[in-house]
């Protein structure tokens, strides 16, 4: 009788409780970050902790919108100095309040990462004003300052102060420890196995509903270990979703599927350095034809992603709506006799096998569809690992990327992929088609500095027109993200196209 | 008097192996498993001509037709057990890919079976200090599991010469891994009939005789020792499939262009949750039925030709 | 015996030397280091440098002296992706692969002798043939597809058993983290030890069979039966035991291949321990993290080898004497 009572009042404590009620989290991603220091590696696992134990100056909102964090407002004093007025009454993790120093030392030391350096270099310098406010200061006019300032997650300056250096692969303070004003307080992490959080009870941001009081975060690499995880009810979220996965997701009563498209492309490169036939734009033409991108989408990736035909996404200023990915067998046979090549060559290909989404099917089909215009190809594919070392190396003739644009911009994409390699500069770093336009480089240089948005969208269109005219890459799709999760994890509200779910926001019922 | 003896003996050993083959022929699960096994050699053999389409030309990749349901399911008619994920006919990548397995399961067993013998036999023979060096070799061989040395080996290929280069020689590597891996089970069962023929007199008659120590080994000891081979033979051919299946699973083995069945199994893998089971299923059940009347048949040979098999 | 116990340390030595230079093959044949430790701006010069003062340009024999050294005192180079000792990342997995090996074995022993038993007892029995049916079964199944079916019938249609990792661990002493102590810890070794223990399981039980059916027919027990024991003293007790110590002899040849199902069944399973930490150190290419696991394994191998080996010579004289070729 006691115990029925005892449950009774128990029951009734949990409904009145409802809604304010904290909740633990546990979830499972596909990569765990490499190191602790935010600034050690410009990647997707790295800035997913960031955005759990920092807070950005500003981030994007899941519409696509800038929304104020740690700088609360700002204005652009000149052409090339922007006033941002910072957040009161902050607190870091150590219990040291945030200031403008943290702001500055925190860009100082984007400035000397290796990977960041790219992004940051357009910024000259950043001065005090006052205690909550700085000035940044560009070296031109950077229509793109404010995507850039996304990425600043001030750090504790004076729990980093002398100990703050920067080593790729080594072993520092930075990548050790972790002191940031984030809405969670790393606890315990084991490296590739788990990370635990703990909720920052002084985080400044008491608006937010997020009601997720610890976190437990497990790296899971396999799709379908990682499924099963969420199946079983062992964890609560997860990513992503293997496309051959969702139909299954969807018919799970328990599980809840988000699925959203990202502005990540995925392209092959052909070497025209390595192969004379590449040279032929005959040639290239009739292997953009031959390949389908709609069919790729829809049996491979369950139509979860966009057929590409261009680099740019559609919500991107150089987008050109014209440009559809054209799949046309008897063209490409026609221009592959035109260009002397009737019997057909063979070349070397390779691709990573679990670095996106499906990449190792997707080179598999691509294989088979060259083969109908009597392209013979070896397909190697390999961890990423290894895979991008032979990408630096241009170790074969065709090989696959796919690239986020860092900026949420055109102008990112054709730096790195299409412009004319430059070792000083950086262009074209990873351009493995050797392909270099002087036309091309001219509008990118031009679009860095052009402040007005129809001028800059003309120069960028103008860049993908050119692209598709000579058929330089192969675009194949932009990747979509798919997140799982019990039902009563509300994530829809808290996840974007960037993939950086703010976890903090997150309300669990 | 000495040719007398000999066709004697030649005539007991045949009606002995009358003797065995006609209990053979009345045990039904043998017989069975003697038949699958045959089946499955005669479709390695033929798999080029048999399977409906040619999995070395890529353009019988299709994507149209991926993840179709076995005929009994989706009465495709083209695709008796349906397709995997990449549009390919599984029954015709089961078949090359029981091939492959078979064709590596098999050689691996033949390096290690010469390599075995050859050293059973020189241990047996000359015995002393070259047979204790052996001997121990093998110990220290056996003490390591042969699992574990190919694994440790297979990644070592991969991490010392990429898995670009690597992939190309991975049948030959993989042959060559388990080949080496498990040879002092046939060394030591030679080595122990070996020992146990040594005394006999016709040995003895045939050293002084002058014959060549060569020619006595093979000729003479030799085919006493068959019967534990074959089924150490037997056994171990599935034992490779199993390793090489293993391999292939973690990633170190076959590489997707050219499936073994167990690299069939661990791309089909993925698909297990979402409905299309068959990708995963039917190599599974191709390669444990496989392993099953392999395991069988040795079972049986052990039990009716009664050898000493020295896994100690 | 003095003799026979320095002639089996000596041995031990020498494999582990081949096993030290095979690691330090790998750990010197993968890449230059010199290119891992620096960017791509820095000069020949500085490279040509660096490799002086790392000791690169002197002779591999040097360079291996150098290796043996540093693997004694325990250094076996500190991993890429860890940034820690290599030796350290290892040893902190240990325990996760030993709790997981252990229940393994409980599961088998607990399993496979009453199977084992049964089927001697009552050979014609339709149990026993059930069992001999299913351990010929078992043991053709590969260890993969047995986890791959139990994560999918326990963990994803019938949601019983967590399918992946540890859950709650707990700190012992220092770093071993047991996950016996909790009912999360329990359920989550649930399936890893149970797919090894079925993948190992059947060659027990018909071994077991067999022994003990060559032991029945022996004259003490017919002895023992006259006396008027009671069947199941004379079947677990007096009977079991001498059935015992051909099959430990086995289970220490078979403990190898349990090393290396771990591997596959960590895998699977993400089990924390080191054969998952050496699968994704070979998709990771973290050399020193390989080199220094294959030292380690080695290591256990040869120690556990020796031991048994010098075990035995104790317990049974006649093994010194078969071990000299006779």
């Amino acid at each position: 009788m006691k115990n029925i009572a005892y449950l009774l009042a128990s029951f009734f404590i949990l409904t009145t409780s409802f809604g304010i009620q904290s909740a633990p989290l546990s979830m499972a991603f596909d990569a765990d970050p490499v190191s602790l220091d935010p600034h050690e590696q410009l990647s997707e696992g790295t800035l997913q902790l960031s955005h759990l134990t920092f807070d950005p100056l500003i981030r994007w909102s899941q519409n696509g919108d800038i929304e104020p964090r740690l700088a609360t407002h700002w204005e652009q004093q000149d052409e090339v100095t922007l006033r941002l007025h910072l957040r009161k009454n902050v607190e870091f993790h150590t219990g040291n309040a945030f200031t403008a120093k943290d702001v500055i030392f925190t860009i100082q030391r984007l400035k000397r990462s290796t990977d960041f350096r790219a992004m940051f270099d357009a910024i000259r310098d950043v001065k005090q004003v006052d205690d909550f406010t700085v000035d940044v200061i560009t070296h031109q006019t950077t229509p793109l300052l404010l995507n850039i300032l996304t990425y600043v997650f001030p750090m504790d300056s004076k729990f980093y102060q002398g100990r703050d250096e920067i080593i790729k692969h080594g072993e520092t303070f930075a990548s050790k420890n972790i002191s940031g004003t984030g809405p969670f307080i790393l606890k315990h992490r084991e490296s590739g196995v788990r990370l635990d959080f703990v909720r920052f009870a002084n985080h400044w941001d008491k608006q937010s509903k997020g009601n997720v009081d610890s976190i437990k975060m497990t790296p899971i690499r396999s799709d379908s270990t990682r499924l099963a995880a969420l199946l079983s009810g062992d964890v609560d979220f997860i990513f992503p979703i293997s496309p051959i996965d969702i139909p299954r997701v969807k018919r799970s009563p328990n599980i809840k599927f988000i699925g959203m498209q990202s502005t990540r492309i995925l392209l092959l490169h052909m070497n025209q350095a390595r192969r004379v036939e590449f040279r032929d734009q005959r040639v290239r033409k009739a292997i953009n034809l031959a390949i389908n991108q709609s069919l790729i989408v829809e049996k491979i990736l369950k139509g979860f992603s966009e057929p590409a035909g261009q680099l740019s996404f559609s919500q991107f200023l150089g987008h050109v709506p014209e440009i559809k990915p054209v799949y046309d067998l008897e063209k490409a046979k026609q221009l592959m006799i035109d260009a002397g090549y009737e019997k057909g060559f063979r070349i070397s290909m390779m691709s990573p096998n679990n670095r996106y989404i499906q990449d190792e099917r997707v080179s598999q089909a691509i294989v088979a569809m060259l083969s109908k215009i009597n392209i013979a190809v070896d397909l190697k594919t390999l961890p990423k690992a290894q895979y991008f070392q032979e990408f630096d190396k241009r170790s074969a003739d065709m090989m696959m990327i796919g690239w986020q644009s860092d900026t949420n911009d055109s102008n990112n994409l054709f730096e790195f992929l299409v412009a004319c390699t430059d070792p000083n500069t950086g262009m074209g770093a990873y351009n493995a088609s050797s392909y270099c336009n002087a036309q091309i480089d001219e509008r990118i240089r031009a679009a860095n500095v052009e402040m007005s948005p129809s001028l800059r969208a003309k120069l960028l269109q103008d860049i993908e027109r050119i692209l598709a005219k000579e058929s330089a890459v192969v675009p194949l799709l932009w990747q979509s993200l798919a997140w799982g999760a019990k039902q009563n994890f509300k994530i829809e509200n808290i996840v974007n196209e960037q993939n950086f779910p703010h976890i903090g926001d997150l309300v669990v019922e | 008097m000495k040719h007398i003896n000999k066709e004697q003996v030649i005539s007991t050993k045949s009606k002995h192996w009358i003797h065995l083959w006609h209990g053979f022929l009345s045990d039904k699960i043998a017989v069975l498993s003697l038949l699958i096994f045959t089946f499955y050699c005669l479709i390695s053999l033929a798999a080029p001509l048999i399977a409906p389409f040619d999995v070395r030309d890529p353009s019988f990749m299709s994507l149209e037709n991926s993840e179709i349901a076995p005929y009994w399911i989706d009465g495709d008619s083209r695709f008796l057990l349906g397709t995997d994920g990449q549009g390919r006919d599984l029954l015709s990548v089961i078949l090359y890919g029981t091939r492959l397995s078979l064709t590596i399961g098999i050689f691996a067993v033949v390096i290690q079976g010469v390599l075995g013998i050859c050293i059973g036999l020189i241990a047996g023979y000359f015995g002393g200090r070259l047979d204790n060096f052996l001997m121990r070799c093998a110990d220290i061989q056996l003490s390591f599991s042969n699992m574990m040395v190919a694994i440790i080996v297979m990644a070592l290929f991969q991490t010392v010469f990429g898995i670009a280069s690597y992939q190309h020689l991975a049948m030959y590597i993989l042959i060559l891994v388990i080949g080496l891996a498990e040879w002092p089970l046939f060394a030591r069962t030679v080595r122990a009939s070996v020992l146990a023929e040594k005394q006999k007199e016709y040995i003895d008659a045939a050293r002084i005789m002058g014959i060549g120590s060569g020619r006595i080994m093979f000729k003479h000891i030799l085919p006493n020792t068959v019967s534990p081979l074959l089924v150490i033979f037997t056994i171990q051919i599935a034992n490779a499939i199993i390793a090489e299946a293993a391999l292939s699973f973690l990633g170190l083995g076959m590489p997707v262009t050219q499936p073994s069945l167990g690299s069939l199994i661990s791309s089909g893998f993925s698909y297990m949750f979402s409905g299309a089971w068959w990708i995963c299923v039917i190599p599974s059940i191709t390669l444990i039925v496989l392993i099953l009347v392999m395991n069988l048949l040795g079972d049986w040979l052990r039990d009716h030709l009664n050898p000493k098999v020295y896994k100690d | 015996m003095l003799h026979f116990l320095f002639r089996r340390v000596i041995q031990a030595i020498i494999v582990m030397v081949v096993i030290s230079i095979i690691s330090f093959l790998v750990q010197g044949r993968l890449g230059d280091p010199v290119q891992q430790m620096v960017g791509q701006s820095v000069s020949l010069e500085d490279r040509e440098n660096l490799r002086e003062e790392l000791g690169l340009n002197d002779s591999l024999v040097d360079q291996y002296m150098r290796f043996a050294k540093n693997a004694i005192k325990g250094d076996l180079g500190v991993s890429y992706y860890y940034k820690e000792p290599a030796l350290e990342v290892i040893l902190r997995k240990v325990p996760a692969t030993l709790e997981l090996s252990f229940s393994a074995i409980v599961l088998i022993i607990v399993i496979s002798i009453p199977c084992g038993v049964i089927a001697a007892i009552r050979p014609k029995s339709l149990l026993s043939k059930a069992l001999m049916f299913f351990s010929s079964i078992g043991l053709s199944v590969p260890i993969f597809i047995i986890a791959i079916f139990l994560v999918y019938f326990f963990s994803v249609e019938w949601q019983i058993a967590p399918s992946f990792g540890r859950g709650e661990t707990e700190v012992i002493f220092s770093f071993w983290e047991t996950g016996f102590t909790s009912w999360d810890g329990l359920q989550h070794l649930f399936l890893p030890s149970l797919s090894l223990a079925l993948a190992l399981m059947p060659l027990f039980v018909r071994l077991i069979r067999s022994e003990m059916m060559e032991v029945l027919q022996s004259e003490y027990i017919k002895f023992a039966w006259a006396k008027g024991l009671s069947p199941m003293r004379i079947y677990f007790v007096h009977a079991l035991k001498n059935t015992l110590l051909p099959i430990i002899t086995v289970a220490g040849i078979q403990a190898g291949t349990l090393v290396a199902y771990t591997i596959l069944t960590e895998t699977i399973f993400q089990w924390p321990g080191m054969g998952f930490l050496f699968w994704d150190a070979i998709s990771r290419v973290d050399t020193p993290l390989i080199s220094a696991y294959l030292m380690v394994v080695g290591a256990m191998f040869v120690i556990t080898n020796t031991l048994v080996d010098l075990i035995y010579g104790l317990v049974n004289p006649t093994v010194r004497l078969s071990s000299h070729g006779l």
